[in-house]
């Protein structure tokens, strides 16, 4: 059975910094356009954990924007 | 010659099959015979009078880790017609532990599952560290069967001491975990639990939550040398991060031929699409040869409060839970205390409270009878005063001892509910049985299975409600010989009467260590409960039975 597509997302290597992971996942984009979106699809990271944006090893990281 | 026969039975046998009215013998602890007749004279006879014989009922997501130790009938979960519980959720477990790292973990059960301090210090005497010392300590009085999970968190404890909650596993520690968790389901251990949301006593997320998937891979690989059961708690607030999950969970079942589950799932009136989209990935994962099990509850969320207790209410308050945890003269001192008082009110909002705290109901019995039943809004407005300032000094006024209710906080459409609980793969479960003792009672969910889902919506037959929570609940988790009435299966049988099952009234109750509160209900329509063939449970009261056994595994 195919699966239905999902909002694609990422995990923390160890220690990585934000710069890191968005670097990693949206290389494409220069670093502070890429780190802004980051922050913007994760609120539970950067919005509403304290501290805010502690990014823990079990994190899911989404590199997209939801799909509806 | 049996030890009992149950005569005048409504045989529910845990399959799905119809219910016959006919006999259930036992002997030695098992269920001998089960039939229209069964042959053969017996020590005792039960007359079930035409009501409901089913397999004892399993309850599985609880935290009666800490109250099993003085409390081995897990009350009054046993009255309720529970006789296997599994507890150990959440990440969270009393082994493997460390003297030196107690105090961590009780840290940890205080703010995740409101226990009160004292059922630590003098409830019990603490001697064991490892998992084998624990079962020897659990298995001097149990009342109820139990098949304890083992806490990622504490492993990680166990393992990488104060570190556990700052960083990333090296290879090497994660080997050792491996070992841990290997030890501990040598030594009767049924699976292991993870927790990506929960916080400790400070606010800091719990051990496992520093977790590389890495090392949940690593773990998952132990367990499918025994082939069991990852429970973990996702970010259930949000559907995506849910799903997210979901598939992390299908590719460890996949991967390690591994059973995973997943509590909670709530239905929510805003984002009624967010739990159909999550049952339906499930389903999409399972027809791909994955075992990512939903744990859904029967009730509503309800959370009553006073501001005598830390409350789950304030969980999104930081400011009101760290007022809360202050001793009690402290507490009512930073009450008072004007710039404390200010930044409680600017942390309760710009509208005074009024979005968090307006539709609060003063509880009858708790709250002054000129309160009972009025909402703080319509306190707050008699007194001139925003919500949050009222429900200060209303509780400062009567010793803090005033408590209210947030009624149907969500999950409270019986009518989209029941569906979504008579799906196949939706396990019922998630009641948190043990937790969260001083904001709800989750006892009863299992009569309110019955009452709301089967005699009230017509949702679930009464076969299809027994089957959730006996033998598809026991095929989930692999327990040996639990939640049938079948021929050679435990003698765990509960009796009860389909027209009246159902939960009582939630009260407080002072009978937690030290007068400790929590909230209870009463069974309803429960009239006999057996375990491992004794009876352990009339509506006279508890027996002197300690049958309860740790569970083996399928």
């Amino acid at each position: 059975m195919t699966l239905t597509v999902q909002r694609r997302f990422v995990t923390p290597e160890p220690d990585e910094t934000l710069e890191a992971l968005a670097a990693r996942a949206l290389p494409d984009l220069p670093l502070e356009a890429a780190m802004d979106r980051i922050r913007g699809w994760n609120l539970h990271i950067f919005a509403m954990r304290k501290p805010r944006g502690l990014l823990l090893g079990g994190d899911v990281v989404f590199v997209e924007p939801p799909r509806s | 010659m049996f030890d009992l026969v149950i005569r005048n039975a409504r045989v529910v046998d845990g399959t799905g099959a119809p219910a016959f009215l006919g006999e259930v013998a036992v002997k030695a602890g098992r269920i001998a015979a089960v039939g229209p007749k069964v042959a053969g004279p017996a020590r005792a006879e039960l007359d079930a009078g035409g009501k409901a014989v089913a397999p004892g009922f399993i309850d599985p997501h609880t935290h009666f880790d800490v109250q099993l130790l003085w409390d081995g009938a897990a009350r009054p979960c046993l009255e309720h017609g529970v006789t296997s519980i599994i507890p150990g959720n959440c990440s969270l477990s009393m082994a493997p532990l460390r003297a030196g790292d107690r105090k961590a973990v009780i840290g940890m059960f205080q703010q995740i599952e409101e226990l009160p301090p004292e059922a630590f210090t003098i409830a019990f005497d603490w001697t064991w560290e490892d998992w084998e010392g624990y079962r020897r300590a659990l298995e001097k009085g149990l009342a109820i069967n139990v098949a304890p999970l083992v806490g990622h968190s504490v492993i990680r404890l166990w393992v990488m001491g104060p570190d556990a909650n700052q960083r990333a596993a090296r290879p090497d520690e994660i080997a050792a975990m491996q070992d841990v968790l290997r030890q501990c389901l040598a030594a009767g251990a049924i699976g292991l639990s993870t927790s990506f949301v929960d916080v400790d006593e400070t606010a800091r997320p719990v051990p496992s939550r520093f977790a590389q998937f890495a090392e949940l891979d690593g773990l998952c690989a132990v367990l499918g040398e025994f082939g069991r059961m990852l429970q973990i708690v996702p970010e259930f607030y949000d559907a995506d991060i849910t799903i997210a999950r979901i598939d992390q969970l299908a590719e460890l079942s996949l991967k390690h031929g591994i059973p995973t589950t997943f509590s909670p799932v709530f239905d929510n009136r805003q984002t009624p699409q967010s739990v159909d989209r999550i049952l339906d990935r499930a389903e999409e994962q399972f027809a791909r040869g994955a075992r990512v099990w939903p744990q859904m509850q029967t009730r509503p969320i309800d959370i009553s409060f006073s501001l005598l207790r830390p409350s789950l209410f304030f969980a999104r308050l930081p400011s009101w839970v760290r007022v809360l945890r202050l001793p009690v003269e402290e507490r009512i001192a930073a009450l008072k205390d004007p710039e404390t008082r200010a930044r409680l009110l600017r942390d309760a909002g710009e509208d005074g409270g009024e979005r968090i705290m307006g539709r609060l109901v003063a509880r009858a019995g708790e709250a002054p009878t000129d309160l009972a039943g009025k909402t703080l809004k319509e306190i707050a407005d008699a007194r001139g005063q925003g919500c949050a300032l009222a429900l200060i000094e209303v509780s400062l006024e009567h010793g803090l001892d005033v408590a209210f209710l947030a009624a149907n906080g969500g999950h409270d459409n019986s009518d989209r509910i029941g569906p979504l609980l008579a799906r196949p793969h939706v396990h019922v479960g998630a009641g948190d049985g043990g937790a969260h003792l001083a904001s709800f009672s989750t006892y009863g969910d299992t009569g309110y299975l019955f009452s709301e889902f089967v005699r009230g919506t017509g949702a679930l037959s009464l076969e299809q409600a027994v089957a959730k929570i006996t033998g598809e609940t026991a095929d989930i988790w692999g327990l040996k010989d639990r939640g049938r009435l079948a021929p050679g299966q435990a003698a765990d049988i509960v009796v009860f009467d389909p027209d009246r099952i159902g939960r009582g009234e939630e009260r407080p109750v002072f009978d937690m260590p030290g007068e400790g509160m929590r909230y209870t209900r009463d069974s309803v329509g429960v009239e006999a409960v057996l375990v491992n063939g004794e009876l352990a449970w009339t509506p006279a009261g508890y027996t002197q039975a300690k049958a309860g056994r740790i569970c083996e595994m399928a």
